[in-house]
This record gives C-alpha cells, structure tokens and sequence, in this order.
C-alpha cells in the first residue's frame, strides 16, 4: 500500500451531506419528536468534523506538522467550549460520552476510602447506577427527594448535605420531564457546606444557557455532544471542580490526566460547534420559539402536562395520555411521528420511570405517559400533525381501553 | 399498523373472551357477532401494551368475516408473523390469542353451531402426550381433527396449580398442537360446570365422611356428556379420546372394556358413561401399549411427550387432600380415633380427611398390630381404626346401578387398576343391588365406584353404599 495522499477525500466518502439525509426513514419523511432521546445532526456540525476525520487526521501528541496542526485545532475546540459555557479551558476535560462524563465526576471522586454522597432522584441512570455501585463498595449514598412538581427540595437538600461529604448530584434539566432545577440556589447550598456539585448538563445544554461563571464553591457538568446535534461518542466534564477529581481511565495521560486515550479533535470540534448553535447568540431566540411551539402542542392536545407549573427545557412536553404509553408511542410511529415513552417495557413488566416515582406519579399514570421533545427543525407543521394523528387516535384508544374491561 | 378500526364491543355478542392480568396487567377482550357459524363482526379491547394491542387487533381484523372454525384455526405463530411482533413481544401477544380463543369457546359454548362435514372429527385433549397422538394419528388419516379441551378447574394456591389436569399451559399445549397443524382448536371454560358436578359433591362426600372418586364423575357424568354436546355443534359425528380402552359390541350396545396395555388400563373410569355416547366415541389407543404410543410421540417431536402425568386427582394441584378440602371452605376439627370397642386411641386433626384402608398418617397403635382405618364417623368427628382384616368384606351394598348387560357373575373393581374380586351381583328396588365376593376385597370405601367386569367388559357400575 502506497502511502494516501493528504487533502483529498476518497472516492467512497459522499460528495456531500444534506440536510435530507437527516429526515429520511425507510425512503418516507419521519416527523421527529425525540429531540431529548438524541439531535438529529446538524448539517453545519458534520460539515466542521469532516476535515479532522479525513485530512486533518493528527495524533496531537506528535511534534510534527499534522501533529501540531491537530493540537492547534483541539485547543481551539476547548477553548471555545470552554467560553460558550462560562468556563477556564484548562477546566474541561473531554471524554467519550455524556455517561462516561458523568461517571468519571462521580467516581472520580470516590477513589479514596467510602463515605457519603447526596444523588438526587430524578438522576440519570448514568449517575444512579454509579451511585448503586458506590454504595455497594460501602458508601453511603443520601437520595435528595424532588417535590411533586419534579423540582428538588431545597430545603430538604439543606437539611441532607453534610460538610464533609464527597458529592452532590443533581440533574441539570431531566430528560424524563425537562423540568430545569434551580442550579444557582443548589450551588449555593453546596458551596455554603464547602461540598462539590456536578451537574448532569447532558439534557440542560440542549435548551438552556449554561453559565458557570457566576456558580460558587467547586462545580462540575457533564455534556453530551449527540444531545446538540453532535456524534455520539463524545462528551465533557467542565468546571472548576474538574482539578480536584481523580481519573478512572489510565494511560497516556491526556487531558491533564484526568482522560487518556488519543484526543478526539473531530469530537471536539463537533462539540465547539454543537454548543455554539445552541449556546451562542442565535439560541435565545430559536429557545423562545421552540416554547411557543411546545405551549401550541400541549394546549391544543389537552391532555395532564408533567411538571408544568415551573420552568422546563423549551421543546420538553412529558403528557399523560391515560392509555398505554408504549403504545401511543406505536401509533405515532406507524404515522411516521417519532415521539417516545415515559416508561420502558422490560421482561413482561412495565417498570414505572424512576423520575415519574420519584414525583408521586404511578401505576396507570405513570404508564400513559409520552415525550414528546422539539428541537431547532421542529415546525408548526409538525405540531399540526402530532395533533392530527392525536384527534385521530384518542377516540379509537377510549374504545379499545373502554372494550377491555 | 395496529388496526383499530374495530376496536370496541359487540353489543349482544354471540362469544366473549378475556385474557390478562400478571405481571403487566395487560387486559384484553373479544367479542363475536355470528351469523350462522360466520363471524360477521369481531371486536376487541385493549388496555396493554403495544405488542398485546397490535396482536389483538390483527386477530380481529383476520378473523372477521371467516367462519369459526378457521378462526379456530389461528394460532400463536401465525400472530407473530402476521402482526410483526418482536421476540420481547411473544408473552404479550399471547394474552390477545388467549383471548381471542376463550371467545371461539364461548360462541361454542353458548350454542353456535357449525355446519356438519362428514370428515370431521373432534379430538379430545388434555394437553398430555396420550391425546397429542391421537390428534397427530387423525390427521395423518386425513380427517379435518378438531382438538376440544375443558378448561374445569384453577386454583392458584394449590401447590402446583400447572399439575391439575387443563391447566392454562396443558390447554395452551393442546391448541398449539392443533395449530401446527393447522387445525382448529375449541377450548371450552366449563369451570362453574366443573365445580357444580365434580368439586363440589366430591368435597361434600368428603364432609359426609365418604371417598368419593371424582375422576369416574367426572367422565361419567361430565366430561364425556359435554364433549359430546360440543361435537354435535361442531358438526362431526365422531369423536376420539386418548383413554386406554377398548369397546366391545354387545346386541347393539357398546361396553367399554380393558385396554390391551393392563399398566395404563383406564376402564374403571369409564364406567358411568352414557352407552349412547360411546356409540359415537372411538378410542385408538385402547389396542395399543403406553410405551408405544410414548416412543411415537417423541418420534413426531411432540413436546406433550414430555409432560407431566396427571395421575392424581386432577384438581388437587400437587397437593394433599386436607388443605383442598380446607380451602374448599371444609373445618377440620380434631377428635378421637377409637377402636371398634370404641377404646381411645389417639387424635386427629381432622376425620374427614381419612380413608378407610388407610394406614399411614394415624400415628396410633395397639400392641404390635398394624391398624388400618375401618371407617369415618363423620358426625361423631371419629375415625375409627382396626386390624387389616377387619376391612375384608365379602358382602357390598351399592346404589344407582346401571347395567350395561345382565351376567349372573361378575368381576368386581372398587378402584382403578385394583385386582378384579369375583362374585355374583343381586339386584335390589330402585337401582340398588348387593355384590357377593368370592374372594376377600378389601379398602372398600362409601362413595367409591364399583365398576362391575364380564371378562374385559364393564357390564354394570354402581356407587357403594356399604
């Protein structure tokens, strides 16, 4: 094999990307609704990722001039990343995925001998799970409750934390409700019993501004570029509190130790240019947009809207339908709407969401409920069809549920 | 596409089914509309998931319109191909096809009657490898076999409820068998029917202190007669069973006699049954030898091969008789166990739940001689125990006699599989009559069946009185 020229794409590699490529399922057009689930991805990311996955394919680590370039390329990523959110380069370590993120936080700070942590919960599985295993290695782990509203508790969360302990976790937004909790005032409990906070940020980035300047004591979020309309495969933990986690992959020792492996400049551009649609100057505006969009769906659907007395991600809609979840889901799929459920069928049992539980909603309600998730290509359109195919169903649905009693 | 177009309820609907519960609590429910043996309207509900929902309304929307015997037809597989259904989906799309199914039985149940075809013939199944072969036989015969099994009896909290004899999984094992042949499958809920005839005399013999036998009630009284009722709606005039019998022609009339195999001869428990039954019944397995019929089966891969043999009472479940009883709302009270001088012995927890001949479970002794139950006393709450030979009897009384053919001797049977005890049978007013033993018989209990033999035939049975 002769050695591939530098600059030029192969012939295999498509000419270009389009945009349609993006909204076409089985050659028929897919109304996508599961935003929170994952972004489709952005034309303008891809086109950013392309150059360092074929031509600009240096290991940063090398001195030579591909090598260089690569470095050159990667600083610039973090520090964009770092400015879109309101944070020191030097404060973001770069990881494989939003679960790698939030697992290098949390067990990045439990290396040394048990002891006790607050995990709220609506966390993620990224974080509970963790949190599961630390406490069968001996930690205590203290849950922070949610009220009814799927907001954290605060005075109960005052209440838990204990000077001393080795983390709090609290989920930024959930991906369940998209209700966005109350980070300054978390941050400021935290700060206040000198113990550090991480911020599952993975849903939050998708639809509100992250801004850790201003977040007293030692903070930490976790990112996920595919939430963004990134690849998946990437993600970040950032923050002040990044210097005083411990690593859990070893190895070359990149990313300031705290993640080695050969730096992802590609995933890291995407990310930069990920977070800069939707964190730079023209996303307040899409923001208020997609809400009004939301706010027309839900008022025209009618149906019990999860967490709707305060402030939720943009484009979230968590609507308890009063019929089978899974299988509005279905319905919606066989008319080309991709929308998702709020509980997971596993083995013959519907497992109630841990967030729904955690928030006084069970059983039957629990089990009816559907996301529905906007994102910046969400249109009137579409909510116009989610409403027709709703108009369409409901009465069919209350025969069926009705016919089997 | 899951259809709901016909989701909903026939207003008066000519069959009803219902499926679900569990773990998922899925519900679902059919209801039919015929038109003669067409089923012009099939309707169903749904509160499950989508798998249950999209199974559910593919049954409805392939159903409607055909005849009932094809919807008899439509099994699991052909669910799971038809409405797309994903492996983690198959438990869930059952619940439609068990549904849909107690739907087909009751439109039977509730009188639809199909149009006759002279190539019928309706098998009987309990789910077990005897009837599995004679299914499989009668297909390969070229007959359209139609397997008919009786749901008669859940309960739950028995041991082993999957034990009892038409259990969901032994009637789910007999329609699938039917459906890999593309046969149709009737599987008729006789629960209340089951427990007014069967259970319940067979618990209040029991509170009386008899020992009724169930199982000769059950063919005689109940199984045989509605099987029957169900093969005349379905439009055969033959039917078969997997029982280990043989019929023998006598002026006209058939007598059921041994099967050739003596190990798995089940005359006894035919020896209430209508003659004018049998006269449409065939019995293929009665020339033939159990383990035979089992070395066959495996052979075709019938998974019936392997199941469990109900050889106790069926409706036990696995378990022992006291707790049935108690939860068949019986008391059992201690009292004494005496001997016939009336001399205390020891106690018992409950009388009703012993039986005369029984040895084991008294924990009672007088010097070095075995002691045997002789009687109950079910007023006084007293068993009654005593030597082995005190239970010989040569003299017994019955009631309700039926004979089938008057023969001055007789070979007597007072349980299934015992050694037959010559004698000659005397007849008294209104069916009673006393049998005369040659021999000593012992273990002869009030409520037993004695099914009295000429050779191999069954000629006359009764219920013992005393």
């Amino acid at each position: 094999m002769g050695r591939g020229r530098v600059g030029q794409l192969s012939p295999a590699f498509p000419a270009a990307v389009t945009p349609q490529l993006f909204v076409r399922c089985d050659n028929a057009r897919v109304i996508y609704l599961d935003h929170a689930a994952t972004a489709p991805p952005e034309p303008r990311v891809v086109e950013a990722m392309l150059p360092h996955l074929t031509e600009r394919f240096g290991n940063p680590s090398e001195p030579h001039a591909l090598g260089r370039q690569a470095r050159a390329d990667l600083d610039a990523a973090r520090e964009e990343i770092a400015s879109l959110v309101g944070a020191d380069p030097s404060d973001v370590v770069l990881t494989g995925g939003g679960t790698e993120a939030d697992n290098l936080a949390v067990l990045g700070r439990a290396q040394g001998q048990p002891g006790r942590m607050v995990v709220s919960a609506i966390e993620h599985p990224a974080v509970r799970r963790t949190a599961e295993v630390l406490a069968r290695r001996g930690w205590e782990i203290a849950v922070a409750p949610v009220l009814p509203n799927g907001r954290l508790d605060l005075i109960e969360l005052w209440d838990l934390v204990q000077t001393g302990d080795a983390l709090v976790c609290v989920m930024g937004a959930s991906n369940v409700t998209g209700v966005v909790q109350p980070i300054a005032d978390i941050a400021a409990i935290c700060a206040e019993h000198a113990v550090p906070l991480h911020v599952d940020d993975v849903q939050t980035a998708a639809g509100a501004e992250l801004d850790l300047s201003d977040l007293p004591g030692r903070v930490t979020i976790a990112l996920a570029a595919h939430k963004l309309g990134g690849p998946r495969g990437v993600g970040a933990v950032i923050g002040t509190g990044v210097q005083s986690l411990d690593p859990i992959v070893f190895g070359g020792g990149q990313e300031g130790g705290l993640r080695s492996g050969t730096e992802d400049v590609a995933g890291a551009v995407a990310l930069a240019a990920a977070l800069r649609i939707r964190q730079g100057a023209q996303a307040p505006a899409e923001r208020v947009r997609r809400a009004a969009l939301r706010d027309d769906l839900e008022a025209r659907l009618a149906l019990p809207v999860v967490g709707v007395e305060v402030e939720r991600l943009p484009g979230h809609a968590l609507l308890l339908t009063g019929y089978r979840g899974d299988t509005v889901v279905r319905l919606f799929d066989e008319r080309g709407i991709a929308i998702s459920a709020g509980s997971a069928c596993a083995s013959g049992e519907t497992l109630p969401d841990a967030t729904l539980t955690a928030m006084d909603i069970h059983g039957d309600a629990a089990r009816s409920a559907i996301r529905i998730t906007l994102g910046p290509t969400s249109t009137a359109a579409d909510v116009d069809a989610v409403v027709a195919a709703w108009t369409e169903l409901a009465p069919a649905l209350q025969l069926a549920t009705e016919a089997s009693a | 596409m899951i259809d709901l177009s016909r989701a909903g309820a026939v207003a008066r609907p000519d069959g009803e089914g219902r499926a679900g519960g569990g773990r998922c609590n899925d519900r679902v429910r059919f209801t039919l509309g015929l038109v003669g043996d067409r089923l012009e309207q099939v309707r169903f509900g749904a509160d499950a998931c989508a798998a249950t929902t999209a199974a559910a309304a593919w049954l409805a929307a392939r159903a409607e319109g055909g005849l009932l015997l094809d919807a008899a037809r439509l099994g699991l597989a052909e669910v799971l191909v038809g409405a797309a259904i994903e492996p983690a989906g198959v438990d869930c799309a059952l619940t439609a096809v068990d549904a849909f199914h107690a739907s087909i039985g009751d439109a039977v149940a509730r009188g639809a009657v199909v149009s006759a075809d002279p190539n019928r013939v309706v098998v009987a199944m309990s789910g077990g490898v005897d009837s599995a072969m004679v299914l499989t036989q009668t297909v390969a015969e070229g007959y359209e076999a139609v397997g008919v099994t009786l749901r008669l009896w859940i309960d739950p909290e028995a041991p082993s409820p999957e034990r009892a004899c038409c259990a969901p999984s032994a009637v789910r094992a007999a329609r699938d068998l039917c459906h890999q042949n593309d046969m149709p499958h009737i599987a008729l809920d006789l629960r209340d029917d089951f427990r007014a005839v069967v259970v319940d005399p067979f618990v209040a013999g029991y509170a009386a202190g008899e020992t009724p036998n169930p199982c000769t009630t059950c063919n005689g009284a109940f199984r045989f007669d509605a099987i029957d009722r169900a093969v005349q709606r379905l439009g055969a005039s033959t039917w078969r069973t997997g029982h280990y019998v043989q019929l023998v022609d006598h002026a006209g009339t058939p007598l059921v006699a041994r099967g050739v195999d003596a190990t798995k001869d089940q005359s006894y428990m035919l020896a209430l049954v209508d003659p004018e039954i049998l006269t449409r019944v065939q019995f293929p397995l009665g020339a033939r030898k159990k383990v035979d019929v089992q070395h066959e089966a495996a052979e075709h891969g019938l998974a019936a091969a392997k199941a469990l043999e109900s050889q106790e009472v069926c409706f036990l479940g696995g378990g022992a008789l006291a707790p049935f009883l108690e939860r068949q709302g019986v008391t059992m009270t201690p009292g004494p166990i005496v001997d016939e001088d009336g001399v205390e012995l020891g106690t018992h927890a409950g009388a009703l739940a012993f039986t005369p001949g029984q040895r084991r479970g008294l924990g009672v002794s007088r010097g070095t001689e075995a002691l045997h139950v002789l009687r109950i006393d079910a007023p006084a709450n007293t068993v009654i125990v005593g030597t082995v030979g005190r239970l010989r009897r040569r003299e017994v009384s019955l009631r309700d006699v039926q004979v089938r053919a008057d023969t001055p001797r007789i070979d007597a049977c007072f349980r299934m599989r015992s050694t037959p005890v010559a004698g000659r049978l005397e007849h008294g007013p209104n069916a009673t009559a006393t049998v005369y033993l040659e021999t000593d018989a012992h273990q002869i209990a009030p409520g037993q069946v004695a099914a009295l033999y000429d050779g191999e035939c069954i000629v006359a049975a009764g219920i013992v009185v005393g």
